[in-house]
């Protein structure tokens, strides 16, 4: 078998879950430093990718390589090995609700590294200053509104330095500005640290100013892969549907009726 | 109304998928129990420790030092009770002088750290669940596993071992509670002083009793706490999931612990018959 160089490979990748099936020989590469977007409906199975590739589910089917090594059917130890060098932000931020801002973001450093008390605050503070939240460092996440919280998911994914950032709709729920802060500290990341990241989104302008490439999925597959420019003249009736959020076209056939019939 | 009745069929199908369903849980339960000792094994062979001391001593302190106060009143009145309704049975035949060691034993090798088991559950074990089961419903457990970190030896470990070394010592505030209201009867109504209620308490009280109380406390301390933590990690369906394995975990705890109370002495008193 040949050893894949991307960063990230998933190879006729098939999940299911109980009789719903997710995704449907489902295959990806992702290259080093490239900013990959995933757009496709709600419950289209973006986060189950997001979650195969960190190995938090494991797919029935197919493999799975992180720079050229296969982890899909990889032991716990190697598998936390391997999560270091990656850095999650989730939908709704999962910030630890007992731990306030500091504490949350020290946590991998606290646990993973043999760093001294300053040397992490050091860095805590460093990283929460590329967020602009380092005056709320002695705030408890519910005291934080949704763009905060999604800063501070951010920051905590940043600080064991990943290699590869995935990032579950990280702009969803926020408004216009907040969202453009987020996008712009991913582009900055990828320009200075040359993190690589997947994104996973339905918010057309957070992700066509995000992605330099960006991927279609439809009933369980990659339908159109495109850099942004390209994808956006797709003659893909899905991807042109999805783009104009019109209620014509191949995504709604046959549920469409039965929506409106409700 | 004879056709309501179902088939032997359908008896011995559910019958089947009961038992099914719990032996999955009894052997879930295990596996949990294996995989966060493994967790917290591998990691002391990178030479670190599992969890952090501070996260021990709060859980500690909520599970073990807090829980003082109530088991220690359930306890004074459950040793009040017992020793006025056996006092007056045993003053008709003239041997109230059993009393001591009759609380004393009682307590110490089986209601003791049966009657804290219970408590803890519903106390502990409810609020473990909770705890747990609010974090895997919110993604802040796969947000910990997603780092890197071992949810295992980080959530379940400290309170688990919290548990577990707590059982005893709260075992023994319960038998000092108990022993202690049973002295204060044993003196107002059966004019048993306290000089001489210490002397038949320490007459009867065999090292024995002691240790298969304390022995006790240390397995329903690990079977509470493995309930109550493979409950909450095992939660679905968002908040009323919570809720649901809550009341799952305090029943199964308080059943488990009962049922193991049972199984222990029918071994003991087979293999060691006093």
């Amino acid at each position: 078998m040949t050893t894949p160089t991307h960063m990230v490979e998933l190879r006729d990748v098939c999940m299911q879950f109980e009789e719903n099936k997710v995704l449907d020989g489902f295959s990806l590469n992702v290259e080093p430093q490239e900013r990959l977007v995933i757009m496709g409906q709600s419950g289209s199975g973006k986060s189950t990718i997001l979650r195969l590739i960190l190995g938090t589910l494991r797919p029935n089917s197919g493999s799975i390589f992180f720079k050229g090594f296969e982890i899909t059917g990889l032991q716990r130890r190697k598998l936390q090995a391997v999560r270091q060098h990656m850095g999650m932000v989730y939908q709704y931020s999962a910030l630890l609700s007992s731990r306030n801002v500091r504490e949350n973001v020290a946590l991998p450093l606290e646990e993973l590294t043999d760093k001294s008390r300053d040397e992490i605050d050091k860095i805590v503070d460093e990283k929460l200053e590329l967020v602009g939240m380092k005056d709320s460092k002695d705030l408890l996440p519910e005291e934080l509104s949704g763009g905060m919280r999604k800063r501070v998911a951010l920051a905590r994914a940043l600080v064991l330095e990943p290699e590869l950032m995935l990032l579950d709709e990280p702009s969803a729920g926020l408004d216009p500005v907040i969202a453009s802060v987020i996008d712009e500290l991913i582009i900055s990341l990828s320009d200075t640290a040359k993190v690589t990241s997947i994104t996973v989104t339905h918010e057309m302008d957070s992700a066509f100013r995000i992605g330099t490439r960006m991927a279609m999925l439809y009933q369980g597959k990659i339908i159109e892969e495109a850099e942004p420019e390209k994808f956006k003249q797709s003659k893909n009736p899905v991807v042109a549907q999805f783009l104009s959020g019109s209620t014509e076209g191949p995504i709604l056939e046959g549920s469409l009726d039965a929506i409106t019939k409700k | 109304m004879a056709d309501a009745q179902p088939p032997p069929v359908l008896v011995a199908q559910g019958i089947g998928h009961v038992s099914r369903n719990f032996l999955h849980e009894v052997g879930g339960v295990f596996w949990f129990i294996v995989n966060t000792f493994q967790e917290m094994l591998e990691r002391i062979q990178q030479g670190r420790v599992p969890f952090r001391a501070s996260s021990f001593f709060r859980h500690s302190q909520r599970a073990g030092v807090d829980s003082v106060p109530l088991v220690g009143l359930v306890s004074f009145f459950l040793g009040l009770t017992m020793t006025l309704l056996t006092g007056y049975q045993l003053q008709r035949f003239g041997t109230e002088r059993l009393i001591p060691g009759l609380v004393a034993i009682g307590f110490t090798r089986e209601l003791g750290p049966l009657l804290t088991g219970i408590m803890v559950a519903a106390r502990i074990g409810a609020a473990f669940t909770a705890e747990l089961g609010t974090m895997q419903v919110s993604e802040e457990v796969e947000a910990i596993e997603s780092m890197g970190i071992g949810p295992l030896r980080f959530l379940v470990a400290p309170r688990m071992l919290a548990l577990v070394l707590l059982m005893p010592c709260l075992s023994t505030a319960s038998n000092i509670a108990a022993i202690f209201a049973s002295s204060l009867i044993c003196k107002a109504y059966f004019s048993i002083a306290f000089p001489y209620f210490l002397d038949l308490v320490k007459d009867s009280l065999l090292i024995r009793d002691i240790v298969t109380g304390i022995f006790k406390s240390f397995l329903f301390g690990l079977l509470i706490a493995s309930i109550a933590c493979y409950r909450g990690l095992t939660v679905k369906g968002g908040a009323a999931g919570v809720g649901t394995s809550t009341t799952s975990s305090v029943v199964t705890a308080i059943t488990a612990v009962i049922g193991f109370d049972t199984l222990y002495n029918v071994i003991y008193t087979t293999f060691y018959p006093t």
